[in-house]
């Protein structure tokens, strides 16, 4: 391969990183923003587990049967609640 | 399948005996009828003189009266979401939650949320009846019954696409990090969707007049004719039209309140029923009086 080659080889292997970056970053905020969207949905649906108003109780039961895994984790969340905000930097890289 | 006849009204104007009379008087003319009380205070059992439960009685040929069992519905109700937290959470996350069912049947909400289930397994069940007439509960708990599809569905709606952004974005997630990959089915999701089925499916029978034909019930007097207000504005908030108004207890002296009423209340059909010399305890009874008052039978 000519030196041309090489070149246009290592330009194109420098798009396909930033790229793959690029796509990776953009995912991780979309992560982040489910994640938040499933906290709110969770809080919605049982927040009367935790002290929150509620929609009339048998909407919540009638989902709580599938939420096995949010409800965990909003439990969970309410034990470690004392520092949501260091949560939110980190993912975001702030600070 | 049979129109629904909704007996409200104040607490005392004579919902349970009007409905009765409505049900003895509609199997009098050959129709297979359905008397349901759904007061939890039912007096039915007193009216027709003989114990009743939740399995429907027959009184006459044509009539079979039902008592709905409220707390009976909240404990199979709650029995079921246990058991399908059981089926699909892991035993220790259903073991921990046991100790909020013991409490849960005491919420509020529940109540109204009994009659509605109810009322489904009643025209289920009862589809070939040719009427069902209602004995409802009392004002307040009625209301929160009618309301129930549409502020479920509110509810719902909204859940429903919070969950379809969070899908959607989940999606995109799948598609960049895992090419290829077939995206899950949502089970919550899917029960959201059977949820507003049956909601939507609720709200459009109250709604419509032809299947819903709600009776209010009232007396001569000014305490019943302002709570008759009240019910009849927060029904139409909800989409829901009363059919007619039926004054009951009507005497000589009587003449100016129905009118105050007819000018009030304008819009449904007014009907008056005449205050009867005895009172109306036992099937002869009801019958004599249908027989010798024109007690106002709704058209079928």
């Amino acid at each position: 391969m000519g030196l041309v080659g090489r070149l246009l080889e290592a330009i194109r292997e420098v798009f396909a990183v930033s790229d793959r970056v690029a796509r990776a970053r953009a995912v991780e905020y979309i992560e982040a923003e489910i994640e938040e969207l499933e906290n709110v949905f969770s809080l919605l649906v049982l927040g009367s587990f935790v002290g929150l108003p509620s929609p009339p109780m048998h909407l919540s039961l009638e989902l709580m049967p599938e939420m096995e895994q949010e409800l965990i984790a909003m439990l969970e969340r309410v034990d470690t609640a004392v520092t949501p905000f260091s949560h939110l930097f980190s993912t975001f890289d702030i600070g | 399948m049979g129109a629904s006849f909704f007996f409200l009204g104040k607490g005392g104007v004579g919902k349970s005996t009007c409905s009765a009379l409505t049900a003895v008087g509609l199997a009098r003319r050959g129709l297979d009828v359905l008397l349901v009380s759904m007061d939890p205070a039912h007096n039915q059992c007193d009216i027709f003189g003989t114990a009743l439960s939740d399995r429907p009685k027959r009184v006459t040929s044509g009539l079979r009266v039902v008592e709905v069992d409220q707390d009976r519905w909240i404990r199979r109700y709650l029995a079921g979401i246990e058991e399908r937290i059981r089926e699909s959470y892991r035993y220790l996350t259903s073991f921990n939650l046991e100790g909020y069912f013991r409490i849960l049947k005491h919420s509020p909400g529940l109540e109204e949320h009994a009659l509605l289930l109810a009322y489904r397994s009643i025209l289920e069940r009862h589809r070939n009846a040719d009427a069902l007439v209602f004995d409802m509960a009392p004002t307040a708990l009625s209301l929160r019954f009618f309301a129930l599809p549409s502020l479920s569905l509110v509810w719902t709606s909204h859940l429903a696409a919070l969950r379809r952004e969070i899908l959607e974005k989940r999606e995109i997630v799948t598609r960049v990090r895992f090419p290829g990959r077939e995206v899950e089915t949502d089970r919550i999701m899917i029960r959201l969707d059977e949820s507003m089925g049956e909601y939507e499916e609720l709200r459009k029978a109250f709604e419509d007049g032809s299947r819903t034909r709600i009776t209010l019930v009232m007396n001569p007097d000014r305490l019943s004719l302002s709570e008759s207000r009240r019910i009849a504005e927060r029904l139409e908030e909800t989409g829901i039209g009363i059919e007619r108004l039926l004054v009951n207890r009507v005497t000589a002296g009587s003449k100016s309140a129905v009118e105050r009423i007819r000018r009030e209340l304008s819009g449904p059909e007014l009907v008056t029923v005449p205050m009867s010399r005895e009172p109306l305890i036992g099937i002869e009874r009801l019958e004599a009086f249908l027989e010798r008052e024109a007690f106002p039978l709704p058209r079928i």
